[in-house]
């Protein structure tokens, strides 16, 4: 208990800054309205648009899959080409709070909502988020490396920048759909502790 | 091309913008978001491409006065009609030895979507800093590709997309040349050019390679009485094509290209080194006879010296001696071809440290100054060339002036709703 309170303490002032980042997506001229085609199952390069977009109760505004493609191996165990994070707004356009709880994706074997806290020796790590991430109605909810985040586990390939990743949302209001672009990222690498499991390593460097 | 008068009023606003951004980042950020989302509601492109002729003071204010994003969608690219923003950086990008239409058309995804949230103020998709993005500073993204672009996706290459002729006044240098795609960023802040930079290429991933990046500048207060002036002082870009009237033709690919060039164009960017210290030792008669214009108006020689720049040229006038007026070799003589040949120039001075000497580990000389020439065209082989030809023949500024760099890349068409930069590339 404490230790959450203490995480959320240390992450006030990113914490305004997503609001201002929020604000900015939230003014991208009705981008988020746009549906993306979802043609090809899994992964796809016809998506030029980078808003993804459901035809279910959630959306995902500025969403983004990290690829660890082109991020050059740092030390330990050199980047863990088995999972990786979703970021975004996740938006509920319905009147009435959803709770997503997980999802499915053809590139990914599991795939999982993830918290990051700091844990008793000061290090940040990810969890899964119990009882999942809670979008009050007509509200968003931030998705951000180093904070909330969907994590694909169990992927047999990481996903090429450029294309764009399907991921099927679990909601308390069904489910929703998402087409999400992959981009390059160096950051967001995390500690991963599994519910009641022991500490691996995404890529052995520890944020701190 | 637009004339003087709108950025001697917008020029104002954009400083309004910069003090007002003292005020708190963050109501700015989020001021300008919902800004360039009327912007671009408005379909600003238009005005935009109307050459500067409906830009007026809002050339870079949005309603609220804060600094203008441009409309990224559209039948053409921005940043070449516009008038030119104060900053600039062109790079060229080298594409791997793997490299397949896949992964090109995976890159041109990727900054479709980048120039897009650019140009309205927004940060890219992964950026955590999307505070220097928040003001557009009237920023352009423009993107081309050499030929190995269409010759991986098996688009007809156009004879002009390759290098230009030797000529014997080029010292080109690899450093400086070629490159397999191109990316103009130009904007009146160079915090906004340097940041949309990064974004751009850390995008990029491993899809490609900086082969080289060229950062420019232009008079930040050019408006009446204040010219753009190259580093030798002399009044740049005095005659232009009309691009948005007659002569678009000159500058804008249609139906005599290849269908994947149609609303695009191409663009030659040489570097121009300008050896400054050579140049001081010139008089100044010495230096106005060597482009056949007065350095103060840049009128011709044959007007009287406070006569507009675009005064009309004698040619034929001569001295009570018999010499031309206007030398023989005089620059605007030399490059004056027939009405075939019009290029529009959006030239950038460029100021740098001096190169380190190898031998030494310290810097040689005074400077590292010049001129990154850029201009546009539909055709570069037969606007471009046969101008260059006569200036490497005989042209007085060869004595101060050395191109070390050369490339020519075919500007993609804008990208329409729904599309990516080179679509058409892409069958």
């Amino acid at each position: 208990m404490s230790r959450s309170t203490r995480a959320l303490g240390a992450r006030s002032v990113a914490a305004s800054a997503a609001l201002l980042v929020l604000a900015a997506g939230l003014a991208g001229c009705g981008s988020s309205s746009t549906t993306t085609p979802a043609a090809t199952p899994g992964a796809s390069t016809s998506a030029a648009k980078s808003t993804a977009v459901t035809d279910g109760p959630v959306t995902l505004v500025n969403g983004w899959v990290r690829s660890k493609d082109g991020v050059p191996p740092t030390t330990g165990m050199a980047g863990d080409m088995s999972m990786t994070g979703v970021f975004g707004t996740l938006t509920n356009t319905t009147d009435k709070e959803i709770t997503i709880t997980g999802g499915s994706s053809p590139v990914a074997g599991l795939v999982e909502v993830h918290e990051t806290v700091k844990n008793d020796a000061g290090v940040m790590v990810m969890q899964p988020k119990a009882g999942g991430f809670v979008i009050p109605a007509k509200g968003t909810f931030e998705l951000k490396p180093g904070g909330n985040h969907i994590m694909l586990m169990k992927m047999s390939a990481m996903p090429k920048i450029g294309t764009s990743v399907e991921l099927t949302l679990t909601t308390s209001a069904g489910t929703a759909k998402l087409m999400i672009p992959v981009r390059n990222f160096a950051g967001g690498d995390e500690n991963y502790v599994p519910a009641g499991g022991a500490t691996t390593s995404m890529s052995g460097m520890n944020h701190s | 091309m637009s004339t003087g008068s709108d950025r001697a009023a917008a020029g104002p606003g954009r400083r309004t913008v910069l003090l007002s951004g003292l005020g708190g980042i963050g109501a700015l950020a989020g001021a300008v978001g919902l800004g360039a989302c009327t912007s671009g509601a408005t379909g600003s492109t238009g005005a935009a491409a109307s050459g500067g002729s409906g830009g007026g003071a809002d050339a870079l204010r949005d309603a609220s006065g804060h600094a203008k994003a441009r409309a990224f969608r559209g039948e053409r690219q921005a940043g070449i009609i516009e008038t030119p923003q104060t900053y600039a950086v062109f790079l060229a990008v080298d594409l791997p030895a793997g490299a397949d239409a896949d992964s090109v058309r995976r890159l041109l995804t990727i900054w479709t979507d980048d120039a897009e949230k650019l140009m309205s103020g927004q940060g890219t998709l992964a950026d955590l800093e999307p505070e220097l993005a928040a003001v557009p500073a009237g920023i352009t993204v423009t993107v081309g590709v050499g030929r190995r672009v269409p010759e991986l996706t098996g688009a007809p290459v156009p004879g002009w997309l390759a290098p230009l002729p030797a000529y014997k006044i080029d010292k080109l240098q690899e450093r400086w040349s070629g490159g397999d795609l191109f990316v103009q960023v130009c904007a009146n802040s160079p915090t906004t050019v340097a940041h949309a930079v990064r974004r751009l290429l850390t995008n990029m991933g491993s899809l490609g390679k900086v082969r080289w990046q060229q950062r420019g500048f232009r008079e930040p207060f050019e408006g009446p009485g204040i010219p753009m002036r190259n580093l030798f002082g002399q009044v740049d870009g005095t005659v232009q094509p009309d691009v948005t009237g007659a002569e678009s033709a000159m500058l804008w690919i249609g139906s005599q290209g290849p269908a994947w060039l149609a609303g695009g164009s191409a663009v030659v960017v040489r570097r121009i080194a300008m050896d400054m210290d050579v140049w001081d030792r010139v008089d100044r008669e010495s230096r106005e006879n060597a482009i056949g214009r007065h350095l103060g108006s840049g009128a011709p020689l044959t007007s009287p010296a406070d006569a507009p720049s675009t005064a009309a040229a004698d040619l034929d006038a001569k001295t009570p001696l018999g010499f031309h007026v206007i030398d023989d070799g005089a620059h605007m003589r030399r490059a004056r071809g027939d009405n075939k040949e019009k290029i529009l120039r959006r030239p950038y001075s460029y100021d740098d440290a001096p190169e380190v000497d190898p031998a030494t580990g310290r810097m040689s000389g005074l400077s590292n100054t010049g001129l990154i020439f850029v201009a546009y065209q539909a055709d570069p082989l037969a606007q471009f060339a046969p101008m260059q030809a006569r200036l490497a023949e005989k042209d007085l500024l060869n004595l101060w002036t050395t191109p070390i760099g050369s490339a020519v890349f075919a500007i993609l068409p804008g990208a329409k709703d729904g599309e990516i930069l080179g679509q058409a590339l892409f069958g």
